[in-house]
This record gives C-alpha cells, structure tokens and sequence, in this order.
C-alpha cells in the first residue's frame, strides 16, 4: 500500500523554484513509486515537504552553527547551548551555482554547499549561521573555506590531520577539538562545564541507539524497509531538532519491530542485498539508492557520512571531568573514521568486509562524485578487497546532474541481473 | 545482536545478556573490596591460602593477610646459602613455584585487575581523585615504550640479589630486596593498625639505606598513584613474572579483530594506557605485559564480540552494544 504525503490543506499557494521543484520531484518519487512505506516515515517525508519544498524556515535555539562536515562535534554545539546545522548540500541547482566557484571537475557536494551558501534565499531556509566550521578534511573542502569567508559568513577552520593513526595525530586532533570548544565559547558567549557537556553527549547517545536500533532492523532478510528511506532519515539529522529526530526514529523502530514479528517483506526474498559506500548521498541527490532499489535491489547498509559513518560509532568515557569527555570525543570522531581524506584506508577496507558479512551482502555500490579524487583513487583497493571475499563492486563515478540516468539506469539493473544470476547459481 | 534472534531466548543466553549487560564498575568495585577485606583481614577469620598467591597480599600484615604473597619467600628461598641451594632441598623451590603458578593461571593477571589489594587500593585513590575533580596524568608513547621496562628490571633484581646475598656477595640486611622497597609492606599492615613498617632501620648502612628507599618508594606510590591510574602496576615485578608464564592461563582476553572499528573506545577506559587494545587487529590474546585484566575494556567496547574474556575458552563476559548502551546511559544519569 502506498501512503500518500498529505498537503497541508489550505496552505497558499507557493511559487516552486527550481530547487524544490527538484526536491518535490525525488520526494514524490520516493513516497508515491515504491510499495510499503512505513507508516512511520510519513514524519520525515511531511518534513523534507515542508523544509526542502515549502520552504518553512527551521527554528533553532541558541546560536547557529553551520558544519560542512561529520567530524565537527555536535556535542560540543549542543552543551553551549548552541544548535548544529549539517549544510553539505544535495542540489543540482545550488551544484551549478557553486560551479562559479571550484574547477569544471570538482566534487558536487562541495559546489553545492557553496551554491546554496551563495545564494539569496537558499532552500532549506536555515537562516545565517552565526559561525560555520569546517573541518580540513579534503583539498576541496579545504579550499572552500576561505570562499565561504568571502561571501560574508564568519568561518572557523577546525584543524584535522590527515594521518590517523599515529599517536601525534591523535594528539594534534585533540588539541583541535579543545581549541574548538574555546572558540565556540566566544562564539555562544556560554562556558563549557561538565554538567552541559554530560548532558549534550546523553542526548547525542541516545540519537546513534535510535539509530543503531534501525541499523540492526536492516540485517533482516527479506528487508524490512527500503534503504532510499534510511537515506531520508539520515538525511533529517543534518537539520531537524534532535529530540524530535529521536522521537520519530523510535517510532519508526517500533513499526520495524512490528513487522518483523508479522514476518513483513518490504523486498522480494531473493532481492540482491546492497551495501552503499562512497560520496554520500544527500537529498534531493538520492539517485543511486533509488535506481538500485527501483531495478530491484535494496539497500540493506551503508558506508556513508551522511548515514552510518554520522551515527555509528559511539563515545567511551572513563572519567566524568571535563578533559576526559572532551578527549573521549576527540577520539570518537578520528580514531574509528573510515573517511578516504586519510592516509591509510585499511579501516574502511575492514569495516566494509564487516559490514557485507554481518547483513548477508551480494553487491557492493560504490559511489564516487567526479571531482572526489580521494574516493577515486580508494576504489580498487576497496574492489580488491571485497573481490578477494568473492563480493562483486560496482563502481560508479557521476555527479548530480540527472543526465546519466538512462545509462546509470543500464549498468545498475546489470548488476543487479548478474547478481541474481550468481545467487540462482549458487541455490 | 540481530532483534530476530532476541524473540527467542534461551536461558543461557538470558544468564550471557544479563552478564553482559551489568553494571560493570559497579560489580568489580565490590568484587575488589571483597577481595581486600579477605587478604588483609582475612587471617582474623583463620583464613590461610598459602604462601605462594600471586599477588600482593603481603606478608609483612602479620595479624590480618589471608595468604601470603609468593614474592615474599620466593626471595628467602634464592637467598639461601648456595650450598643449601644447589642440593635437594631447592626441590622445594621447584614445588613452590608451581603452586604460585598453579594459583596464577586459575585468573591470569586477574588477580591484578581483581584482587590485588594494592592495586584495589590504587584504583581508591583514583576515586578520590576523581571526586575531587583533579585529571589524571598519561604518558607519552615515548616515555611509556621506556618504562614498561622497568618491571622486568625489578623482576630480574628481586631474583638476582637474593642469589647473591646467598653466594655472600650482598649483606643479608637487604634481604628480601623487593620487600623492602614494596611499598604493600609499609601500607597494608596500616590498615589493621600496624605502623611498625614506618621505621629506618639503622642497625647497618644497608639497612637504613634499604628501609629509606622503601620510605621513598612508598611516598612516590601514594603521590603517583594519586595523579596516575594503577602507577605501580606499570613497574611491579609481579606483573612482570605473571606475562612470563601467562600463555596456559585459563582466564584469556581475546579480540575479534574483523569487528573491531579501531574507535578507541577501549584504550580510553584503559588504566595501564594500552594502545594495542584498540590498534592491533591481528593479535586475538591480546592480554600485553602491562595489562591488569581489569576488563574495563570489554565493557566500554560497543561492537558486539568484538572484545571478550574467556575462561578455558568459554566467553564468559563479550563487549555488546547493548551492554555499552545500558552502561553509557546510567552513567548518563546526571
């Protein structure tokens, strides 16, 4: 059964841009093409509706932090009271505004993000942030900072190393971190104590069970929800409140939960299974996810940072003061990360292998945004990788325009054939 | 764990998620307050486990100790003359080292994380560091890789010397050498009110030099232990002899690394500042030298099996991300 989004009656008219048209036109795709959406997704679908096509401002408490990247802790925003803001953007309207700004062959995400900054009345309406950080992750990332400066936004560079595994690094970062935390209190005029942080990082971990709980639903075989889904909820982390965000994960759970003591198959039984990796996929740019699932597969986990990379990994601390907390989270966000900026990708290699195992994997789809040298250059050592485990990559390089679809479209039900030919086999 | 399988539990896997899921510090605070109470109060209930424990239960709390720890005659056998030494009646040396180590492989260094009063007394005065609300000091990779050698230095002199006092080398007045310097003999007899151990002794050079260095080497402990997690657990010879015998032990920590994200989560919580826990994917016993096997580690791990400790191979308590969820919200708690 298909649940249809309802529009909220009575609501004036609203003159689409091309962005929302944009937006309107994957979020119908996603709720009126597929069967058996949960119920509960109609909180995140009325969401994107409202935030990415109505173009309804988004509250927020205290001052407002833009990110242009995971690696800048939320919990640090959040205990001085201020609220973070994901703007890695999805856009191929805001991707060819940004196009001014970066090399004909550069990552779409970035372009977008600079797009949407650019702009005058960007979708969605966040409101000016009152600092944005930018962690230095990649050359492209890194070089964006100093633009978005121009454009008039106060900018803080959050200094990340790009080796992660030496005890030097470890330290550089959390000294960063530290220096971060500082900054913000100029910024937010509030001090760092170990009451607010404690509190932050509650709340913090209680968003990454929700979404491990939903994570876990996924090893379920057949599936119990589609990935394009997942993506969406995902996505509503970058900017919806979080409490709200937890709430409507947990009922999303709930529903998962029922389903699976209903024996419910949201794919078919011999579906090829998918592991997602790569350039994130940001809405409205859902277009991989979709055309897998579309052709027949489904998305069962990723290796993302926009989903599983954002939420997975969780905070350890042993001592409740403020320098073990800040440190703990220092940690938490270099030491498991699977981003390609770094020297080493053997922790992506493995986590990918654990992944593929622990969900009954059959494919793996790597994404790569042109431009996105690091995911380019990690991707046959990632094949090799998988291939040795007698797991088939598809590698896939595109961008966010939507002209690639038909031969996307041909390459992807492929896969997907040979996939189900080899599990045919094997039965 | 996948929610299909938890709608059907069997009773042992009932008895393995509540293991799993305890309140961890909680229950190795009583476990270790258990254990002190039987090794330093122990005798007034007639309680005798021997001379040859493997850990710091010490010989020189007369009235209280529950057993003796085996450094203490270990050290008076070596010294004695080498005559006596090298004849049958060393066989007695052979027997009382297997029954040391006999004890030592029924919990393997566990008997540092566990029992060991002193490093239960250490792990208090963390606590009330902690409550004051002062950090806690690490080392540098560098000094680390340096000072991990030294308790098998100490090891190698608590052997040596009492060789030596026997062949007449060293005066007898620095016998047993590591007792001397230990600073258990000056504090455990504190607590059931024996102050006797706070004396120079200055009968000879040697000996006055020998208590001094103790009186020295027990201030260091109280000052280091204060601003350093388990301090002396890092230089004491014990710990050293334990790893050398540790491949039979029955209590093991192994690591899945396949599992393991590399988070660090398990290094952070880590006393003895072990970096391989969290970076060595190969090795699965992954116990190292300095490790006290307090398992803090596979508490604080949120990938499931990841991190586990068994015993004769049976996984008795695993990392799980449900433990890790339901530890990490109590202590949420504000």
């Amino acid at each position: 059964m298909t649940t249809i989004p309802i529009h909220p009656a009575g609501k004036p008219a609203y003159n689409l841009s091309r962005q929302a048209r944009e937006a309107e036109i994957v979020l119908d795709h996603i709720t009126d093409d597929f069967d058996g959406n949960p119920a509960a997704m109609q909180y995140f679908y009325d969401l994107f509706r409202r935030v990415y096509i109505q173009g309804e401002a988004l509250a927020h408490e205290g001052k407002l932090i833009g990110t242009t990247c995971i690696q800048a802790p939320d919990e640090l925003i959040y205990a001085m009271g201020g609220t973070p803001v994901r703007l890695c953007n999805g856009s191929y309207h805001y991707d060819q505004i940004g196009a001014d700004f970066m090399p004909a062959k550069s990552c779409s995400l970035v372009k977008a993000t600079l797009g949407m900054l650019h702009a005058d009345n960007p979708i969605p309406r966040i409101g000016k942030p009152d600092l944005i950080v930018n962690p230095t992750t990649c050359d492209q990332k890194k070089k964006a900072s100093a633009m978005i400066e121009d454009m008039g936004y106060a900018v803080y560079d959050l200094e990340m190393p790009n080796v992660k595994d030496s005890e030097e690094a470890r330290l550089y970062w959390q000294r960063s971190v530290r220096q971060f935390a500082q900054k913000l209190r100029q910024v937010t005029g509030r001090k760092l104590t170990k009451k607010n942080l404690k509190a932050a990082m509650a709340r913090t971990s209680r968003a990454q069970a929700a979404f491990r709980t939903l994570h876990n639903f996924r090893k379920a075989s057949p599936a119990l929800m589609l990935g394009k889904d997942v993506f969406l909820v995902t996505n509503a982390f970058f900017f919806d409140d979080i409490e709200r965000w937890i709430a409507a994960v947990e009922k999303l759970n709930a529903e998962l939960a029922q389903r699976q003591a209903d024996g419910y198959q949201a794919a078919q039984r011999r579906a090829p299974r998918i592991l997602f990796t790569g350039s994130p996929p940001v809405f409205p740019n859902l277009k991989l996810p979709l055309l897998i699932e579309e052709a027949g597969g489904v998305v069962v986990a990723d290796e993302t940072c926009s989903a599983n990379r954002m939420l997975y990994d969780m905070t350890a601390v042993d001592e409740w003061l403020l320098h073990d907390m800040v440190d703990g989270l220092a940690d938490k966000y270099l030491k498991p990360c699977t981003c390609p900026i770094f020297t080493r990708n053997d922790d992506r290699r493995r986590r990918l292998l654990e992944l593929a195992a622990s969900f009954g994997v059959d494919g793996v789809v790597y994404q790569a945004f042109a431009g996105c040298q690091v995911y380019e250059m990690e991707q046959k050592s990632v094949a090799a990788a998988l291939n040795a485990k007698g797991i088939a990559m598809l590698y896939i390089e595109t961008d966010y325009s939507p002209d690639d679809h038909g031969q996307l479209t041909t390459r992807i039900e492929a896969f997907l054939e040979s996939i189900k030919t080899r599990k045919r086999k094997r039965a | 764990m996948t929610p299909s399988k938890s709608a059907c539990i069997t009773p042992l896997q009932a008895v393995r998620d509540a293991v799993n899921q305890v309140d961890f510090n909680r229950f190795r605070f009583w476990f270790q307050a258990i254990g002190f109470v039987l090794f330093v109060y122990g005798g007034y209930l007639a309680i005798d486990l021997g001379s040859r424990l493997p850990f710091f239960s010490c010989g020189y709390n007369q009235e209280g100790r529950g057993g003796v720890c085996y450094l203490l005659p270990l050290q008076h056998q070596l010294g004695r003359s080498w005559p006596t030494l090298f004849s049958a009646a060393s066989l007695a040396i052979l027997t009382g080292f297997l029954v040391f180590a006999a004890w030592f492989i029924v919990l393997n260094k566990g008997w540092c994380g566990f029992i060991c009063p002193l490093g239960t007394l250490q792990d208090w005065i963390t606590a009330l560091r902690r409550r004051l609300g002062i950090r806690y000091a690490r080392y540098s990779q560098g000094q680390f890789a340096q000072l991990t050698r030294i308790k098998y230095i100490l090891l190698a002199l608590t052997i040596l010397i009492p060789l030596g006092i026997g062949g007449g080398w060293f005066s007898r007045d620095m016998s047993p050498p590591f007792c001397l310097i230990c600073p258990a003999r000056m504090i455990l007899p504190i607590f059931t009110g024996d102050f006797s151990q706070f004396t120079i002794d200055f009968s000879s050079k040697t000996a006055m030099f020998m208590t001094a260095l103790g009186m020295a080497v027990t201030g260091l402990f109280l000052i280091g232990s204060f601003v350093k997690k388990r301090f002396f657990c890092f230089f004491c010879p014990m710990s050293a002899l334990h790893y050398l015998i540790s491949r039979p032990a029955l209590l093991k920590l192994k690591k899945d690394g396949d599992k393991c994200t590399r988070c660090g989560d398990c290094y952070r919580v880590c006393d003895m500042e072990i970096k391989e826990i969290a970076d060595d994917i190969k090795t699965t016993d992954i116990m190292t030298d300095d490790c006290t096997l307090c398992l803090k580690c596979v508490a604080s791990c949120p990938e499931p099996g990841a991190l586990k400790a068994t015993f004769v191979g049976i996984p008795i308590f695993e990392s799980t991300e449900a433990g890790f969820i339901k530890r990490m919200t109590r202590e949420h708690a504000p």
